[in-house]
């Protein structure tokens, strides 16, 4: 479960994020869109306790991040757009790595579990430079679920992708839900979110302007009717 | 083509001067910018006594220069990296690569605007060598050091584009060394031949004085096939040493067929030229747009390489501090490239050098203990600076970082402890080496219990010496991002050498303020040792202790500040502000 409560972020005199609230239960997977500068990305890295809220508080698995960050980040992974691996760590290495700072106690048997469930196995021991944009998504998935999260934040997860490597991504947030995660997805691709997320938040200069399933965003406003997406998503936020 | 690279280098120089003047509404940038202005009057434009004479350089000075540009381009190609000087942005390639050019007229292009910053940089160079005054004698020596600035960047640009091509056609870059290594080697006997028959007169005429001795050795330096290997140097520096502008003129054509010569040289390497730069442009592309983006930029890429195998392998259970630890000792031991076989190489040399002495080998031991107890120096006060796989290089991950579910001082410790690690175990080494070879000698008033004696002090003391070091360098990039280089980028201008300059006094005054206690501390068990009757250098020992009780207590404070301080703050923020 994540819990946001009156989030606001200022940078100065700028308002990134003003007066956020909203929750995502487990099994749940929230769109986070809006347009450029819209906020998302401050709301994202402020779930994940690289930006520090102004005000408003923010909750991971019952943790409140700023009284626990440690035991609130324990249940967290964050999957940035571009993958953010160590330049020399080898795949297996960077694994090792994250089971010690997650402190997973089973890590050397989930490892090559996990190498051979996104096909890492065969490039176990070769550094991110050897490696493909889509193997690198992979490696920093593989990071990101060793310590089995209970939350899940992905910013732009497509972004760089193949066919395939799109699709497998879409599966992984999907299994992830299903298996009970709480999932936070941001994107532009109006047809990800609304092939994979249960909920929609809309995010306009900060705030909230819509949250719901389509079918109760678009309920919500009849001059909406029958419309797509793109042109609901159009009229909300008056692009 | 011309008109358009004035044009750019025009106004960009105007618009970044006007970025540079807005920056300054910001207290710490108008602060540096005003010890930046200070630090360049001091250099350049305070009154000082005029030297008596105007210094006209002879015959000494061509040599030294002609060692020094050697001594560069050795350096360059044997531990340069294999980005070029000229590295394109993004912009640029976007329109020049697109643009109808051919490819020679995008490298001129390129070329035409790197002129500027060369000659600027002249210009300074010789401004803070003449006290600020710019005669007739003093254009000379600007135009001639625009033209070795020139040809060194042209030479360092085929370097770069040589290891390139060597690298995509599967040879290694230890491989691609050793060719170079051979050539060196080749230029090394030729050099080594031409001087041992000339060394009598070379020793004879150093005796009778330095002067005579560089004369004589400018000699040399133009006779045979030294002559000849040197020629190209010697044409380069010339003109910069010219007396007057006549002078200059009748030395110019040379200096210009060798600066032409680099410009064909690098014409003809430009085949993985465009590719070279479009890359590197993309890689540009991406960090550029990370930082936009609020985030830190990803790490330089480097090309593929296998990993080396690890120093120690990592439990997958345990400590995280240890596990950044690890980390980063692995950092510096897989980035260390060639660099590592060469100065083990060099250390063979030393040893067989020593060896082969004979009987005059006391002599060299000597040279070469005193030599290991230098390096071990070097580690201590300067290895930090140099290695810089801690909070420094992390930086550029900050969000993966503060994603982790660690508390800030555990991120800070273990980031920390990597260099230190690894400076200290080089540290230790060379005192165990230069203690080792000071055993075959026999030095009178410091027996072999007494160099015990010092070797436990100081190993005792390294390594809190290199945790405060280092964790001053880790504040400085913590509490001051925008004025630390994180990463490849460095920003220019004249407030930001203000700032280095004030980080650089911070650094000074923090090591200050850290020893201070401990030196007292130390002062206070050497003087209790002595009460309670321990002897001479075995006092350090204690005392060695006290300093690194104190210091490691004070490191322990500054790691829990630290780690608060990395838990609040956001450099994104910082750096946007």
């Amino acid at each position: 479960m994540i819990a946001v409560r009156g989030l606001t972020k200022l940078y100065g005199s700028l308002v990134a994020v003003e007066d956020l609230s909203f929750e995502v239960a487990p099994g749940e997977v929230l769109g986070l869109v809006g347009p450029n500068g819209a906020g998302k990305t401050t709301t994202l890295r402020s779930l994940v306790g690289i930006v520090q809220p102004t005000r408003g508080s923010i909750s991971i698995g019952g943790r409140d991040l700023d009284r626990d960050p440690v035991g609130a980040k324990r249940q967290l992974a964050f999957m940035p757009d571009e993958p953010r691996l160590f330049d020399y760590l080898t795949v297996e290495e960077h694994l090792r790595f994250t089971g010690r700072l997650y402190d997973v106690r089973d890590a050397e048997a989930r490892i090559p579990a996990l190498l051979r469930e996104l096909e890492l196995a065969e490039k176990a021991g070769a550094l991110p430079d050897e490696l493909s944009r889509g193997m690198k998504q992979k490696l920093a998935i593989a990071c990101g679920l060793l310590h089995e999260p209970k939350s899940l934040l992905f910013d732009e997860p497509l972004t760089g992708l193949d066919p395939a490597g799109m699709r497998r991504m879409k599966q992984t947030i999907v299994e992830r839900a299903r298996q009970g995660a709480a999932v936070i997805l941001s994107s532009h691709l109006l047809h990800l979110v609304e092939e994979v997320c249960t909920r929609v938040l809309v995010i306009h200069r900060g705030r909230l302007v819509a949250i719901g399933t389509i079918a109760e965003i678009v309920g919500s406003r009849p001059d909406l009717q029958g419309r797509s997406l793109e042109e609901v998503f159009l009229a909300l936020t008056g692009t | 083509m011309i008109g358009a690279a004035l044009y750019l280098s025009r106004r960009s120089l105007a618009n970044a001067t006007r970025r540079r003047l807005a920056r300054l509404r910001q207290p710490k940038y108008l602060i540096g910018f005003a010890v930046g202005l200070l630090y360049y009057y001091w250099l350049i434009a305070r009154p000082r006594a005029r030297s008596g004479g105007a210094g006209l350089p002879g015959s000494g000075s061509e040599s030294l220069a002609i060692l020094l540009l050697a001594t560069i381009l050795a350096i360059n190609w044997l531990f340069g990296s294999s980005r070029s000087p000229f590295a394109f942005t993004p912009a640029e390639t976007h329109y020049l690569f697109t643009a109808p050019l051919t490819r020679r007229q995008v490298l001129d292009f390129k070329l035409l605007r790197s002129q500027l910053p060369l000659f600027l940089s002249s210009v300074i160079s010789v401004l803070l060598f003449s006290g600020g005054h710019l005669s007739a004698s003093r254009i000379v020596r600007v135009l001639g050091l625009w033209l070795v600035f020139s040809a060194l960047q042209m030479h360092y640009g085929v370097a770069a584009l040589v290891r390139q091509s060597l690298e995509e056609h599967g040879v290694t870059a230890v491989r691609r060394r050793l060719g170079v290594i051979a050539v060196l080697v080749v230029l090394a006997v030729v050099v080594a031949s031409s001087l041992r028959r000339q060394l009598p007169g070379l020793q004879a005429a150093f005796v009778e004085g330095p002067g005579a001795g560089l004369d004589a050795l400018g000699a040399v330096l133009h006779q045979g096939a030294l002559g000849v290997v040197v020629w190209p140097l010697a044409a380069l520096v010339r003109p910069l040493l010219a007396p007057d502008l006549a002078v200059f003129a009748t030395r110019l054509p040379a200096a210009v067929l060798i600066v032409g010569l680099h410009y064909v040289w690098l014409v003809r390497s430009s085949l993985a030229f465009e590719e070279v730069a479009v890359e590197s442009a993309e890689r540009m592309a991406r960090r550029i747009a990370a930082w936009r983006s609020g985030r830190r930029p990803p790490p330089p890429e480097r090309r593929a390489q296998s990993a080396r195998r690890p120093l120690g392998r990592l439990a997958a259970v345990g400590s995280p501090v240890r596990a950044i630890a690890w980390k980063n000792v692995q950092a510096e031991w897989r980035g260390s490239g060639v660099r590592l076989p060469v100065i083990i190489a060099l250390g063979v040399v030393a040893v067989v050098w020593v060896a082969s002495l004979g009987s005059a080998a006391g002599t060299g031991i000597q040279v070469l203990a005193t030599l290991l107890l230098v390096f071990a120096g070097m580690a201590v006060v300067l290895g930090p600076y140099v290695l810089r796989n801690d909070l420094r290089a992390d930086l550029l991950l900050w969000d993966l970082l503060k994603s982790y579910p660690l508390r800030g001082a555990e991120v800070v410790a273990g980031e920390a402890l990597g260099p230190v690690t690894v400076l200290t175990v080089v540290a230790w080494a060379c005192l165990l080496a230069a203690f080792g070879a000071s055993l075959a000698l026999h030095l009178p008033g410091f027996p072999v219990l007494d160099r015990v004696a010092a070797l436990l002090a100081a190993g005792i003391a390294v390594p809190a010496f290199v945790v405060v070091v280092t964790l001053i360098q880790n504040a400085a990039a913590l509490l001051f991002p925008a004025w630390v280089t994180l990463g490849p980028a460095r920003a220019a201008g004249v407030e930001m050498i203000g700032q280095r300059m004030l980080t650089m006094a911070g650094s000074l005054l923090l090591m200050l303020i850290a020893f201070i206690p401990a030196v007292i501390v130390a002062a206070v068990v050497v003087a209790i040792a002595g009460v309670a009757g321990v002897d001479g250098v075995w006092r350090a020992v204690p005392g060695a202790i006290g300093l690194t009780v104190t210091l490691g207590f004070e490191a322990m404070l500054t790691v829990a500040w630290l780690g608060r301080l990395f838990e609040r703050s956001d450099p994104a923020a910082e750096l946007s502000g």
